[in-house]
């Protein structure tokens, strides 16, 4: 075959792939290409990732109150039935020195934080709210978390949601397990009784309906990202 | 043999840039599917009047949400690479003199939109490319390098707040990212459109190298479609 043969032909093969495109998922070879870039993507993000950057909306954006969506799994908003199941304790464990329950007043009696940021969600919205909680790092020196813990999960009775996080972003200033938002107490379709929420992560990320925080030495993925969205899913 | 119109690594990063830009353009439609408007929840956004409407599932690639981000997060690097080592190729091997506009180029790209619309009846003088040529191909790089720091500004809000917030918020920063995209898209159809109305003969040398320079444009009076209708007359009066 003449180089100029090929050439033609190759740039042929190479529109009509592009096409055939259109629309579509491309091809499934490309799965290990991806997943080596997101891979690659999420080492050069942890490198970037300061506690020092903050995030901070201006002051004339407003706060989006009723316009936030809210989101779960479940088929119905779940709704934590103390008649059933006791009073909703949060539970700590894993790799710490002194494993907690912690009930909602014990948790507000930790140092108490109120922030407005950002929420970043994976469809490309962004809504400013004003989140009250302690600071995860607040729980995490509480419990004594032992240095082999790498990874933390946050899991939820929420259909048993769940996502893993990077111990360095679990432990930003601004990452808080929240039980108000502007103002006055969760509502269960922002994830009462009280949720994690960082504007450091995607609002994936950020499970609602807590139940348990586990301090790992490995990640074990999470709800979306065991579907293929990004595990790391910083902003 | 003659020596090639455009340097072999030319119409490679050509055509990986195509190829790269076309999948970056679609797997970013099928992400702003997502949320086909610009507005931060609870507020109005001023300036897109299409807010709403989904991009037509043609136009888009990678199918779903996590499917299109995962090819924009991993295309963006080939389009990123490629286009850094063809602008130090250019830059090396002297092929930027061809594409930087000089100070004449603006009354050039004047005189050949007169010549387009048949107000001067003789193509203006040139060198490899026209005026306009030269000033779309040089708008290409800055609007790609726009493309990419708009596109960090989206992709890590936090870690690159200055940026983020230079550019008016995310959702400006999103906004502008989406601008750029479409001028990219603009200047692409164009580009096309040009290449396939007035200088179709300039295919071969983007692919094989080759040029038969009788039929530069230049000297058979190319304007848009003019060769499909009207048989090649050499300009011989290319003075005036």
């Amino acid at each position: 075959m003449q180089r100029r043969d090929f050439l033609t032909a190759s740039g042929a093969l190479t529109m009509a792939w592009l096409v055939e495109a259109c629309g579509s998922r491309g091809p499934e070879g490309a799965d290990k290409l991806l997943k080596y870039a997101m891979r690659k993507n999420e080492t050069l993000e942890r490198g970037l990732f300061r506690h020092t950057s903050m995030d901070s909306p201006r002051s004339h954006w407003p706060n989006a109150g009723k316009a936030l969506p809210q989101y779960y799994i479940s088929d119905t908003v779940p709704v934590w039935d103390s008649a059933a199941r006791g009073t909703w304790t949060l539970e700590v464990s894993g790799l710490v020195k002194k494993p907690l329950t912690l009930t909602l007043d014990m948790l507000q009696q930790l140092p108490r934080i109120t922030q407005r940021v950002n929420h970043y969600c994976v469809e490309g919205w962004t809504a400013v709210e004003t989140w009250t909680g302690c600071r995860m790092s607040e729980i995490a020196r509480a419990a004594g978390v032992t240095p082999d813990a790498h990874y933390v999960d946050f899991q939820s009775f929420d259909n048993n949601y769940h996502e893993s996080w990077d111990m360095d972003s679990a432990m930003h200033p601004q990452t808080l397990i929240c039980y108000g938002l502007d103002g006055r107490m969760l509502e269960p379709g922002h994830g009462a009784p009280a949720r994690l929420f960082s504007p450091v992560k995607l609002g994936y990320k950020n499970t609602k309906y807590l139940t348990k925080i586990v301090f790992m030495p490995k990640r074990n993925g999470g709800y979306w990202s065991d579907q293929g969205y990004e595990w790391y899913a910083g902003t | 043999m003659a020596a090639d119109r455009h340097h072999w690594f030319v119409r490679l990063t050509h055509w990986v840039n195509a190829v790269a830009l076309v999948i970056m353009i679609g797997s970013g439609l099928q992400i702003f599917n997502a949320y086909p408007m610009f507005a931060r929840r609870g507020a109005t956004f001023c300036c897109y009047p299409f807010a709403g409407n989904p991009i037509p599932h043609w136009a888009t690639f990678g199918g779903w949400l996590a499917g299109a981000r995962n090819w924009h997060f991993a295309m963006m690097w080939l389009f990123i690479v490629n286009g850094i080592a063809y602008m130090i190729f250019i830059y090396l091997h002297g092929e930027w003199r061809d594409l930087v506009p000089r100070r004449g180029d603006v009354r050039d790209s004047w005189e050949m939109v007169k010549f387009y619309l048949f107000i001067r009846g003789n193509h203006p003088r040139q060198g490899k490319h026209n005026a306009l040529q030269k000033f779309t191909y040089f708008a290409i790089p800055i609007l790609s390098a726009l493309a990419v720091i708009t596109g960090l500004a989206v992709w890590k809000p936090v870690s690159f707040a200055l940026l983020t917030n230079a550019m008016g918020g995310y959702v400006y920063a999103r906004y502008w990212h989406f601008l750029v995209m479409l001028s990219l898209v603009a200047l692409s159809a164009i580009h096309i459109f040009m290449v396939l109305v007035v200088d179709p003969f300039s295919i071969r040398s983007i692919v094989t190298g080759g040029y038969n320079a009788e039929r530069a444009p230049e000297l058979r009076n190319g304007r848009p479609f003019y060769h499909l209708f009207k048989r090649t007359r050499r300009n011989t009066d290319a003075e005036t």
